[in-house]
């Protein structure tokens, strides 16, 4: 269909106001008979884009995907990249295991992909197979005989000592006696130690030799004490190499297989090598103990490697990211970018009150996940998220890995806890976000810049072609998808209809996918409700009367408002300085139109054109912008040679809000030209467009809207064939925009209603005065003359007539 | 079990177990009772305070040497004694609680040579079994026959907690029926 401006002033045609989607000429039946579209809905900027940056692999050629919301940008950024992604291998597998060097710091493991869970499972086999075996080893008789050799060695090497001291002292009349603490030394009676009245009864000397001996005694028995924790280490020393000798052989065929499987990965090597050594050290924790008795040597325990009740944890590997050798790389997506969820985190239990940690606890984030591979956040929930986006920045920055707590990032936690060696990072990240969010952030990130390079930018809407077939197979597509029931070619088209008139552009059609979906799944309720197998026409008119039915009470109770007329609005007879002006208003996802009446009055004074908006407060910018451009029109047009002695106020009638936007000037310079020309103005009109300095109509928003919410009114008061028919003034540049309610293009069918499309204030005066615009303009100009000779009149009262001053003399 | 079998073929009456402040007494006091009732013998709980060791601790220059610390103590007669009572104390309570209304048992606390204290308490018509606190309660006995029961013969056996079958009888003669000849 051919959208041509029409002929200046007059009524729009038929096929001005409305370009339906022809069902016949789609050529299908159902959506079942059509394919999916694999390029989906036109997004070939934002698809390029896509491609590229996921293609590039050097730093910082991350993707910033933006756009409107409901635009598609999930799911065509997850399919590309999970193409993409199949293509590729699929990355390193990652484990922590212990550092037995510095236990503090897990040391990370890289294993190609598949190989980290089967090093999990021999290590967890061996760990099984060494509690069995060295226990065996443990309970064997010539282990039991030599532990029991040194322990009795002990024994008779403090006993000795001590009975030697014993019996030295006896001899000198000396006992040895066990005390509570220890031992003491007494003078020996006839068979016991003296009685103190004994004692008494020597004589002085005797009792001091007595004390003397004693005195050497206790100090010969604290040298022989004093060595025995010597002793005692020495035999745990020995018991140490016992242990080591029992459990080396057991260990050592054990492990002889994993050593060598290993042997062409060095670090899982070195790591195995470690672990041997730190068995054989510590091979008395798999020795069967008595419940509830930790295992101990002469009764004392033995220390304990950590804190942990199973100390054997050691010994596992923390698998942290497996992959399967066929799986591609990974794609993620992570709907809680929070920082641990983005590094990891490391988890604490809670034990005798104390939380405490281990390499085993470290849990792999998002972008462990994604390593090797593509993560795709959402920019706003990552920016939400306290501290999210400056890990996320860091490690791609530093194309490292450190998974540490929020408290250890930000300084608050000044405790021990696990540094775990970084893992290197190798990711593309995409993320997902409003333009707003890209322009701030590339306004105020430095960073942002560097380490986001490709913006893969979504397009509002799609352009119309092919005959909207291209369009029809993405709502196939997407039913299917969905599990919806398929639709006729009738509710195709009204879906497309829909999908124009979102996109305000009768050339292109809307890009939400999101909305689409909304009314795709609410017909299909409606063709469930009613019984049938395919979606109609009348299917998708029902979802959307639903849909405006259950928004659209505020603009029902205004329309009430009018109707009864609490807002006076007329839409008929003429009136001077008075006009219907449209205004729109967005509440949520609903948008309507609703007429408000303007006048202007106008008379001798210096004031110019008053806003009265403005003065109160109530007009925005941009609507003080469009009274000051129309000021400027009139003192251009009208007044260019002589002052403009006028005083005009303009006004939006029983408007209490706020007024926005200067699609209102073009209506307002209408009340106004009225005002001063006398010339009344139609009121079966409304008028919006936006006027420039040189009288020419701009185009403005929410065209079908605007002509909706007058066309409203008018049928609630009754739509006359009869007499000139009510309609709307826009703005000549906005017939690309039409795209009407059936409603309205039936009542200007019938006669009923009307929409003019007019390009200069003079094409509009006409239409509302009914006069020629020459004829107005003449009121015009005279008027203003008339305002400024009376101004003359009323300066030069009592004055000299003005003189240009002599030069001045030198 | 041959043990035990042995000394009901012995006919024990009465079964005296020699307690002591300084060993882990509670537990091996309990085997004890247990075996009693067994036995169906008496009990005799002998706590017997060491004289030796109050005898030290009355001296003017008592002290301990620490066995963990290898320093010198001071050593206090009237903290030993109350150490002493509340042990009798705690072992008196115990072998209440075990005895369960199905035990005779006594308990009494002595001072001196455990020779002499455990021969007045041993069997004069009737075979007495001496069990040390700790003692191995299935180990054969040592016998002896209580005429010949001397200090010197008995504290070697009372230091290896070995358990010790005291017949009655003068010396001479009974030894050798305590031995079988």
């Amino acid at each position: 269909m051919d959208i041509r401006a029409s002929e200046p002033g007059t009524a729009l045609t038929l096929a001005q106001l409305r370009r339906s989607c022809d069902p016949a000429a789609l050529g299908f039946r159902t959506t079942a008979e059509l394919a999916d579209l694999e390029d989906g809905l036109g997004q070939s900027r934002a698809g390029a884009a896509i491609e590229f940056g996921t293609g590039m692999r050097a730093q910082g050629y991350n993707l910033f995907a933006m756009g409107p919301e409901g635009s598609g940008r999930h799911t065509l950024v997850m399919r590309d990249l999970r193409a993409r992604a199949a293509s590729l291998e699929a990355p390193a597998d990652w484990c922590y295991v212990f550092n037995f060097d510095t236990p503090h710091k897990p040391r990370a493991l890289r294993l190609p992909a598949g190989k980290a869970a089967a090093l999990k499972a021999s290590l967890e086999r061996l760990i099984e197979d060494l509690r069995a075996a060295l226990p065996a080893a443990f309970e064997s008789d010539e282990y039991r005989n030599r532990h029991r050799q040194i322990e009795a060695e002990l024994a008779a090497r403090q006993e000795r000592a001590v009975g030697e001291i014993g019996e030295r002292a006896r001899a000198q009349g000396i006992a040895l006696v066990h005390t509570p603490s220890g031992f003491g030394f007494g003078p020996l009676g006839k068979e016991t130690v003296m009685a103190p009245e004994e004692f008494q009864a020597l004589p002085d000397a005797e009792q001091k030799r007595y004390e003397e001996l004693v005195a050497r005694f206790q100090e010969e028995l604290a040298t022989v004490l004093q060595e025995m924790p010597r002793w005692r280490r020495e035999a745990l020393d020995r018991v140490r190499q016992l242990n080591r000798e029992v459990a080396g052989t057991a260990i050592g065929s054990l492990m002889a297989e994993l050593e060598l499987e290993y042997r062409p990965l060095p670090p899982v090597h070195e790591h195995l090598k470690k672990l041997q050594q730190d068995l054989l050290d510590h091979a008395e924790l798999f020795r069967a103990t008595k419940d509830g008795e930790a295992p101990s040597v002469f009764g004392l325990p033995l220390p304990s490697p950590d804190a942990d009740e199973s100390p054997l944890r050691r010994y596992a590997v923390n698998l942290l990211i497996g992959h399967a050798a066929a799986s591609g790389a990974p794609v993620v997506y992570e709907d809680h970018p929070n920082h641990d969820g983005l590094v990891g985190r490391i988890e604490h239990i809670s034990r005798m009150g104390a939380l405490v940690t281990d390499f085993t606890l470290i849990k792999a984030g998002a972008l462990h996940r994604a390593n090797g591979g593509y993560l795709v956040l959402d920019a706003l929930k990552v920016l939400s998220e306290p501290y999210a986006w400056e890990a996320l920045k860091r490690a791609l920055r530093s194309r490292e890995i450190h998974t540490q707590s929020l408290a250890q990032a930000v300084g608050w936690l000044s405790t021990i806890s696990l540094e775990p060696e970084p893992i290197p990072l190798d990711v593309k990240v995409v993320l997902i976000g409003e333009r707003r969010l890209y322009y701030l952030l590339h306004a105020y990130d430095p960073e942002f810049a560097e380490l986001f390079k490709v913006i893969a930018d979504f397009e509002d809407d799609v352009p119309r072609e092919n005959g909207d077939l291209r369009h029809a197979r993405v709502i196939a597509a997407l039913a299917r998808k969905e599990g919806l029931r398929p639709l006729d070619a009738a509710a195709v088209a009204r879906v497309i209809d829909r999908q124009c008139r979102e996109a305000g552009d009768t050339a292109k059609l809307s890009a939400s996918m999101q909305s689409l979906a909304d009314l795709l799944r609410e017909s299909d309720y409606w063709a469930r409700s009613a019984g049938r197998e395919v979606i109609g026409a009348a299917d998708v008119g029902s979802a959307l009367e639903a849909q405006d039915r259950r928004r659209d009470r505020v603009r029902s109770r205004l329309l009430e408002d009018l109707v009864n007329g609490a807002r006076l609005v007329d839409t008929a007879g003429a009136r001077v300085g008075q006009v219907n002006g449209l205004a729109v208003l967005q509440l949520g996802d609903f948008t309507f139109g609703t007429p408000h009446r303007i006048t202007a009055r106008a008379r001798l004074g210096g004031a110019g054109v008053v806003d009265i908006e403005r003065e109160s407060g109530l007009g925005g910018p941009l609507h003080s912008k469009g009274v000051l451009i129309l000021a400027g029109f009139l003192s251009g047009r009208y007044a260019a040679s002589r002052p403009l002695s006028l005083s005009a106020t303009l006004v939006f009638e029983q408007s209490y809000g706020g007024v926005e936007g200067d699609s209102a000037s073009s209506a307002e310079l209408y009340a106004l030209l009225s005002a001063l020309s006398g010339a009344p103005l139609a009121q079966r009109f409304a008028v919006t467009g936006s006027v420039n300095q040189h009288g020419d109509i701009q185009p403005i928003g929410g065209v079908n809207e605007k002509i909706e919410g007058f066309f409203d009114l008018c049928r609630a008061r009754g739509l006359d064939a009869a007499g000139d028919p009510p309609g709307v003034i826009i703005p000549a540049a906005n017939m690309r925009n039409l795209m009407l309610r059936e409603d309205v293009v039936e009542a200007v069918a019938q006669g009923r209603f009307a929409v003019h499309a007019v390009r200069t204030v003079d094409e509009g005066i006409a239409l509302l005065t009914g006069l020629p615009a020459e004829t107005v303009n003449a009121r015009v100009e005279a008027k203003i003359a008339e305002l400024a000779e009376r101004a003359r009149s009323f300066a030069g009262v009592g004055k000299k007539p003005w003189q240009p001053k002599p030069p001045a003399r030198k | 079990m041959a043990a035990k079998a042995a000394r009901a073929q012995v006919g024990v009456r009465r079964i005296v177990a020699a307690l002591h402040w300084q060993r882990p007494a509670e537990r091996s006091l309990l085997d004890i009772a247990d075996l009693a009732r067994e036995m169906q013998a008496e009990l005799l709980a002998l706590f017997i305070e060491d004289l030796d060791l109050l005898h030290l601790a009355a001296l003017p220059f008592a002290a301990q040497i620490g066995a963990a610390s290898a320093t010198r103590h001071a050593l206090d007669a009237a903290a030993l004694e109350q150490l002493m009572r509340a042990r009798a104390a705690e072992l008196r309570s115990a072998l209440e609680q075990a005895s369960g209304g199905t035990l005779r048992w006594s308990f009494r606390i002595a001072r001196g040579s455990p020779a002499r204290l455990l021969a007045a308490a041993g069997a004069e018509d009737a075979p007495t079994l001496l069990l040390p606190a700790g003692a191995d309660i299935a180990a054969a006995a040592h016998p002896i026959v209580l005429g010949e029961l001397t200090e010197a013969l008995l504290a070697p056996l009372l230091a290896r907690r070995q358990p010790v079958l005291v017949r009655p009888g003068a010396a001479g003669g009974a030894a050798r029926r305590a031995t079988g000849r």
